[in-house]
């Protein structure tokens, strides 16, 4: 177990792409925190920098008290689970689990063990002396996981795992990963461009944009309080509406502010509400109802129980304490 | 599969009459022409041609001469592979890293480890040659005689390099493609199970690579047994003291020095049995065996 510290960490490429500019994160003992961007944003370049697949051009990375910048990967004591699995074709499954452990020269009664403890917690003891190939994606997904805790290091690094499942077996995962953690007490650090992947698992999130990061909180705090346009936009779905502040000059408070921005859900149908909305769609998805129209030129989204009464205009209201407000030149939260 | 129904019976037979006469000719008819042949002689002046059965082979078997062949064969072939192998899996590993880094200029990177050995194959009989050959006067420099028109060893050495450095470049595409073709994420997995850059070699890029080195490891065989005639003939001619005469060459040279076209026959078709059997061997295998 050990605490992770990235101390203004910064990547450009060889080519002279700059992915990651200038990152703070401080990760606590035993904490799970999710990485979240767009794709691009530099979210596996940052976490394979941790990892010691990429080299660190700025910046200090701790782990524990150990700078690891020029440490290699296999000293870091940490285990990685990669998008695609990679689990070593031309092996059984065991041979996988145990693989770490050879090259560390552990006993080979504790590699049993710990290799048999795996295949239980997992549920995968019936694959042990399978190849990967004859395995399903779910079940591969989980040798993953389970090489990953064999080695039983100080952190685990997650590269978008549940990415090539299906969307069921994904939430279940999700779940299983979770709980799973929260069991070992093993510092995590998980990416991930979903965002209702990373609002589930995350005890904090770092929301990631072109290799800088926006917000660091829980995931209520990021919910509740986005720092900016664009965490805004990124996190909760359906996304917040971003109304040009002018469009909605009659809201209270909204006079020095640039961007307006109301959560869907926030947004209620009232006879004398002083937002007008204009109908344009209607998505009906079984427990709840997405309208979409426009205000005054400006697109919103509002959800609605699916028996409300619906027209061509809805007359809206938002309570003065929903309403998120933006700075128009930069995009930060005004408080 | 898509199958394609023809109506007409005759036209199929006339699309594949080319191919077909051009098997014929130039392979069915020779290779059939060669196993009869293999069962007569010839009197020594070539007059009288009698059936004689099995007796070419059990000659062969009989010849000292020809189990010498055998051995250089095998002893070449295996050294030809080996080092060309050895040598271009060495740059195709060298060369891999690179290629991960940069992809746009991926080809052309590729062109001078392609195209080299082929230009330096040329340059080998000048290098070698004692008279007036580099690498002669250079080892005569430090006190080593080199003469492979006398000695054996340095012959079979000669026609070695010159036959592998021949195969390097094919060698060496294959193996850079199949490199490229196992996923980066495996040796970075592999880095992190704290395996070293040796450890994740053998550990993990050899084996995934099996495929590839078994197909070359036949093609390289076959090449060595079979194609390395121009080298042998212009170079060693099968000397000094039989130390290079392959059986390929020998061959040619019990059939058209020696006019002894009854051995030469059997000695073909013997060839012809040693490819059927690499080509079965590599069906089988490249099927069933080597895959993980
Ligand atoms: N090896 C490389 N050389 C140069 N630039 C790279 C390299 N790898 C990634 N980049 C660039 O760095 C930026 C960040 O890439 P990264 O892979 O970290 O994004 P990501 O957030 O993981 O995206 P995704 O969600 O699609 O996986 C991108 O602009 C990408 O083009
Ligand atoms: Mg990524």
């Amino acid at each position: 177990m050990a605490s992770i510290t990235l101390d203004n960490v910064g990547k450009v490429y060889p080519g002279g792409t700059r992915a990651i500019g200038d990152v703070n994160i401080q990760i606590a003992d035993g904490e799970f925190i999710v990485l979240v961007g767009p794709s691009g944003c530099g979210k596996s370049t940052l976490l394979r920098m941790v990892a010691g697949l990429e080299t660190i051009t700025d910046g200090e990375i701790r782990i524990g008290d150990k700078v690891v910048n020029k440490v290699e990967p296999a000293d870091r004591d940490i285990a990685m689970v990669f998008q695609n699995y990679a689990l070593y074709p031309h092996m059984s499954v065991r041979q996988n689990l145990a693989y770490g452990l050879k090259n560390r020269r552990t006993p080979k009664a504790e590699i049993d063990r710990r290799v048999n403890d795996a295949a239980e917690i997992l549920q995968i003891g019936q694959f042990l002396d399978r190849k990967p190939r004859a395995l399903s994606g779910g079940q591969r997904q989980r040798v993953a996981m389970g090489r990953a805790i064999v080695r039983e290091p100080a952190a685990f690094l997650f590269d978008e795992p549940l990415s090539n499942l299906d969307a069921k077996l994904r939430v279940t995962m999700r779940l299983e990963i979770k709980e799973l953690q929260k069991r070992l007490g093993t510092t995590s650090l998980y990416v991930t461009h979903d965002q209702l992947e990373a609002m589930t698992l995350a005890d904090r999130l770092v929301v990631l944009n072109a290799g800088r990061i926006e917000q660091i909180g829980t995931p209520l705090e990021v919910y509740r309080k986005p720092a900016s346009t664009f965490v805004a936009g990124f996190i909760g779905s359906p996304a917040m509406n971003l109304i040009d502040a002018r469009a909605v000059p009659y809201l209270p408070g909204t006079a020095h502010a640039g961007t307006v921005g109301i959560r869907p859900e926030d947004l209620t149908v009232a006879a004398d509400g002083p937002i007008e909305m204009q109908v344009q769609a209607v998505e009906e998805l079984g427990a709840q109802r997405l309208v979409h129209g426009h205000t005054a030129g400006e697109a919103i989204t509002i959800t609605m129980p699916p028996t409300a009464p619906l027209s061509d205009t809805l007359r809206l209201t938002a309570a003065q304490d929903k309403l998120h407000l933006f700075d128009r030149q930069s995009g930060a939260r005004i408080e | 599969m898509k199958r394609t129904i023809f109506s007409n019976q005759l036209l199929p037979w006339l699309l594949l009459a080319p191919q077909l006469a051009i098997t014929f000719i130039f392979f069915l008819w020779p290779a059939g022409q060669a196993i009869w042949q293999s069962f007569l002689r010839e009197d020594a002046f070539g007059i009288k041609t009698s059936f004689v059965g099995l007796a070419n082979f059990r000659a062969l078997v009989d010849s000292p001469e020809y189990m010498n062949s055998l051995q250089v064969t095998a002893v070449f072939a295996v050294s030809v592979t080996l080092l060309s192998m050895g040598v271009s899996l060495l740059m195709a590993v060298s060369v891999d890293r690179m290629l991960r880094s940069s992809r746009i200029y991926t080809t052309l990177l590729v062109w001078p480890y392609a195209v080299a050995p082929a230009v330096a194959g040329i340059l080998w009989w000048f290098i070698f040659n004692p008279t007036i050959g580099v690498l002669p006067y250079a080892l005569d420099l430090i006190g080593y005689d080199w003469n492979h028109i006398q000695n054996p060893n340095q012959a079979m050495g000669l026609v070695v390099i010159a036959s592998a450095w021949k195969q390097i470049s094919y060698n060496f595409l294959f193996f850079v493609a199949g490199l490229q073709a196992i996923p980066a994420s495996l040796r970075e997995a592999a880095a992190i199970d704290g395996a070293g850059p040796i450890r994740r070699f053998f550990d993990i890029t050899f084996p995934l690579l099996s495929p590839t080195t078994f197909f070359l490891l036949v093609v390289n065989i076959v090449y060595a047994m079979f194609d390395t005639f121009g080298v042998i003939d212009a170079t060693t001619e099968g000397g000094p003291a039989q130390a290079t005469n392959i059986m390929v060459y020998k061959v040619y040279f019990d059939g058209f020095v020696g006019q002894n076209i009854g051995s030469s026959a059997a000695q073909s078709v013997v060839l012809m049995l040693l490819v059927i059997a690499l080509t079965v061997v590599q069906f089988r295998w490249v099927e069933k065996k080597v895959e993980y």
